[in-house]
């Protein structure tokens, strides 16, 4: 590279396992690191997961030691609600365009919660998938890094925003806050930007507008503690607990029509939502709809395991459609493919193993030439340097290593 | 299709069949792709009434069972609705490959095609629409009950009569001289024509 003015600092786009990953790796190894996310907070999806395999853990394992690290660093540069307009230049020298959106929060922020008790509207909640909703002044979540308080911007220049900065005793509310850009000079760029649960509406045969067809993104959030349920697993259209529930895999992924690969998570994902299920609901029964199951390597304990629990069954078959049933219960409809017998189904409550898509797919990152995959994916190779599920379909492990690994070719690259 | 005869299996796990299947049958090299998952047979509106529906139809074609393929209702049982190709996963042509298998059964002698009801209602639909470019309604069943033989024929005919003077009476059904498109000579000369190329296509 002919560039001059070599830089040793990291750019990670995506502070979700992947991306912090990356970060605490190179800075601990003595480079300076920026960090960009979309999100007020890091942790990505995982943040969003009531606990995760195998060992059901709870996410803030994971998590928090790394929080506790980039506390730590002196060298690592976090910027939350910003995303990556552009980047120039190459190997060793790149000049990157970061965008910022308002959060109207300063940095002095407390987290003491005075500007929450004085909103007053609401708004859908992302962290929960919008399943209920948060005051326009809110903490995106109970672990939220960094602990500070989100302020929506539909309520400045409002009566309702002048009463937030009003109750916020140290004037940490700047409601005139806009959109900034600024460039970094970097000398390599870390893709960690993740996934997207693929949009349940496009597979129109499983109806996901009936009330009690849901994702497993939204069972994670209906089983934790901190989700709008409050960790009981109830049914949307009545509030009740199901008695009899679905999981159908490959709900998106596999097919042609949608994902063509498969997504490698869901299967044990929906292991562990049976898990869920069977802790809280003594007796619950939960069929799982398969093509076939992939518990890769040593996740074949964890899926054995949960087979031996007489109360959840596995039924061989991809469903073929769902139709709406009496008492809003959706019925399932399909061939058992070992038996043949052509089956319909009235379930409780029908969870869909939606797959993972890359965050390419929203479209709102600057052009990689000819560096995605066929399906979205950003593919390591030359200088572009990806991470975690931004590079393929990966669990927290895999993601983990594929961080480490980048952030030692964007070490590489610095120096290159 | 290739008009060539698809050959017999003659011991276990013999793939002759099925590779003759992929490579002649429309659709067939898509089916080598199919994963077993059921979508199909569970989407088919009148999935319980096939012996075996697409999916099991798909392995038992793997496994070499020719003789109980080409003589399975499924063949003859399918719609049309092409629910099952718009929502398979591996885009297999499900509909065309049941199409193809039951022209080959038809071919090939099977009894249980040539005899079947759909084969017999499709040849009368065939008929009338080579010869007249239309369907007449009155030949084709006609055609189709007599196909059964004379009485049966004359049984079918006089149980629907109700029905047929109904319908001719709320003009439904015409009576006199066929339908028939402008000129019936040009149709032949493009029919003719169509197969002299399918002909010609299927020696390659
Ligand atoms: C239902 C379900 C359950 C799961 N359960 C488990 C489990 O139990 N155990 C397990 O090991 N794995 C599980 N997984 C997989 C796990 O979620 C992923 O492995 C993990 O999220 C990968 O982390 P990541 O950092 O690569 O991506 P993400 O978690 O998606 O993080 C990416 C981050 O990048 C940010 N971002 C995106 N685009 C931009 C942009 N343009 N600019 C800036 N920032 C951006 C996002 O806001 C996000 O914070 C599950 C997956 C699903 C679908
Ligand atoms: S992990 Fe399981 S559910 Fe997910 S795409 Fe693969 S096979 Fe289907
Ligand atoms: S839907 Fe497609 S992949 Fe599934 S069994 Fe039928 S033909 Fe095979």
């Amino acid at each position: 590279m002919e560039s001059t003015t070599r830089s040793r600092t990291i750019l990670v786009v995506g502070g979700g396992i992947s991306g912090i990953t990356t970060a605490v790796e190179a800075a601990e190894a003595g480079h300076d690191v920026v960090l960009v996310e979309k999100s007020p907070t890091l942790g990505g999806r995982v943040a969003q997961l009531n606990r995760y395999f195998p060992k059901l853990c709870h996410p803030t394992c994971g998590l928090e030691i790394n929080f506790q690290r980039i506390k730590k660093s002196r060298r690592i540069k976090v910027f939350t609600m910003a995303t990556v307009a552009a980047v120039k230049g190459g190997a060793g020298g790149y000049t990157v365009t970061v965008k910022t959106s308002p959060r109207h929060v300063k940095p002095n922020c407390t987290a003491c919660g005075d500007c929450g008790r004085a909103a007053t509207s609401e708004i859908a909640n992302p962290f929960n998938y919008n399943m209920d909703k948060v005051k326009a002044a809110y903490l995106p979540h109970t672990m939220a890094f960094p602990m500070r308080y989100v302020i929506d911007g539909s309520v400045a220049g409002t009566p309702e925003g002048e009463a937030i900065k009003a109750a916020c005793k140290i004037g940490a509310v700047d409601l005139d806050e806009k959109e900034e850009t600024f460039d970094v000079e970097v000398g390599a760029v870390v893709w960690a930007t993740g996934w997207r649960p693929y949009p349940a509406e496009k597979l129109t045969a499983y109806r996901y507008d009936l009330p009690n067809v849901i994702t497993n993104v939204e069972m994670e959030r209906l089983a934790s503690p901190d989700g709008p349920t409050k960790g009981k697993i109830l049914r949307p259209s009545d509030g009740q607990a199901p008695k009899k529930i679905a999981l159908i895999q490959c709900a998106g992924s596999r097919d042609l029509n949608h994902l063509a690969y498969c997504s490698r998570i869901c299967c044990l994902a929906s292991m562990k939502h049976a898990a869920y299920v069977r802790e809280q609901l003594a007796d619950a029964v939960v069929d799982v709809y398969y093509i076939d199951l992939r518990a890769h390597d040593k996740l074949e304990s964890f899926l054995l395991r949960v087979k031996d629990d007489p109360q959840v069954r596995f039924v061989k078959s991809k469903p073929a459609r769902i139709d709406p049933g009496a008492g809003d219960n959706p019925i399932l409809c399909g061939e058992n493919t070992l038996t043949r017998e052509v089956y319909a189904e009235p379930y409780d409550l029908v969870v869909l193993a939606t797959g993972m898509q890359p965050s390419t797919a929203e479209g709102d990152m600057p052009a990689f030439d000819g560096d995605l995959d066929d399906y979205g994916f950003i593919f390591p190779e030359g200088e572009t340097i990806s991470a975690g599920v931004a590079a393929g379909p990966l669990d927290v492990s895999m993601s983990v290593q594929s961080a480490t690994a980048a952030a030692l070719k964007a070490i590489r690259a610095t120096m290159a | 299709m290739s008009q060539a005869a698809s050959p017999t299996p003659k011991q276990k796990y013999d793939l002759n069949f099925a590779r003759w299947v992929y490579e002649n049958v429309d659709g067939g090299d898509r089916m080598a792709l199919c994963m077993q998952c059921g979508t199909c047979s569970g989407s088919c509106p009148i999935g319980t009434q096939m012996d075996y529906g697409p999916r099991k139809l798909f392995m038992m074609i793997r496994a070499g069972l020719k003789e109980k393929v080409l003589t399975s209702n499924t063949l003859w049982n399918c719609v049309s609705c092409y629910n099952c190709v718009v929502r398979c996963p591996r885009k297999v042509p499900v509909t065309y490959i049941l199409h193809d298998l039951a022209t080959l059964a038809v071919r090939e002698g099977y009894a249980e095609a040539t005899h079947s009801d759909n084969a017999l209602f499709a040849k009368a639909f065939w008929w009338s629409a080579t010869k007249y470019g239309r369907t007449d309604e009155r030949l084709v069943t006609a055609k189709y009950y007599f196909a059964f033989g004379m009485s049966e024929g004359y049984k079918r005919g006089m149980a629907n009569m109700k029905i047929a003077l109904g319908m001719v009476r709320t003009k439904r059904m015409h009576i006199g001289m066929p339908h028939k498109v402008k000129e019936t000579s040009e149709l032949h000369k493009i029919l003719a024509k169509a197969a002299e190329i399918e002909a010609r296509n299927n020696n390659k």
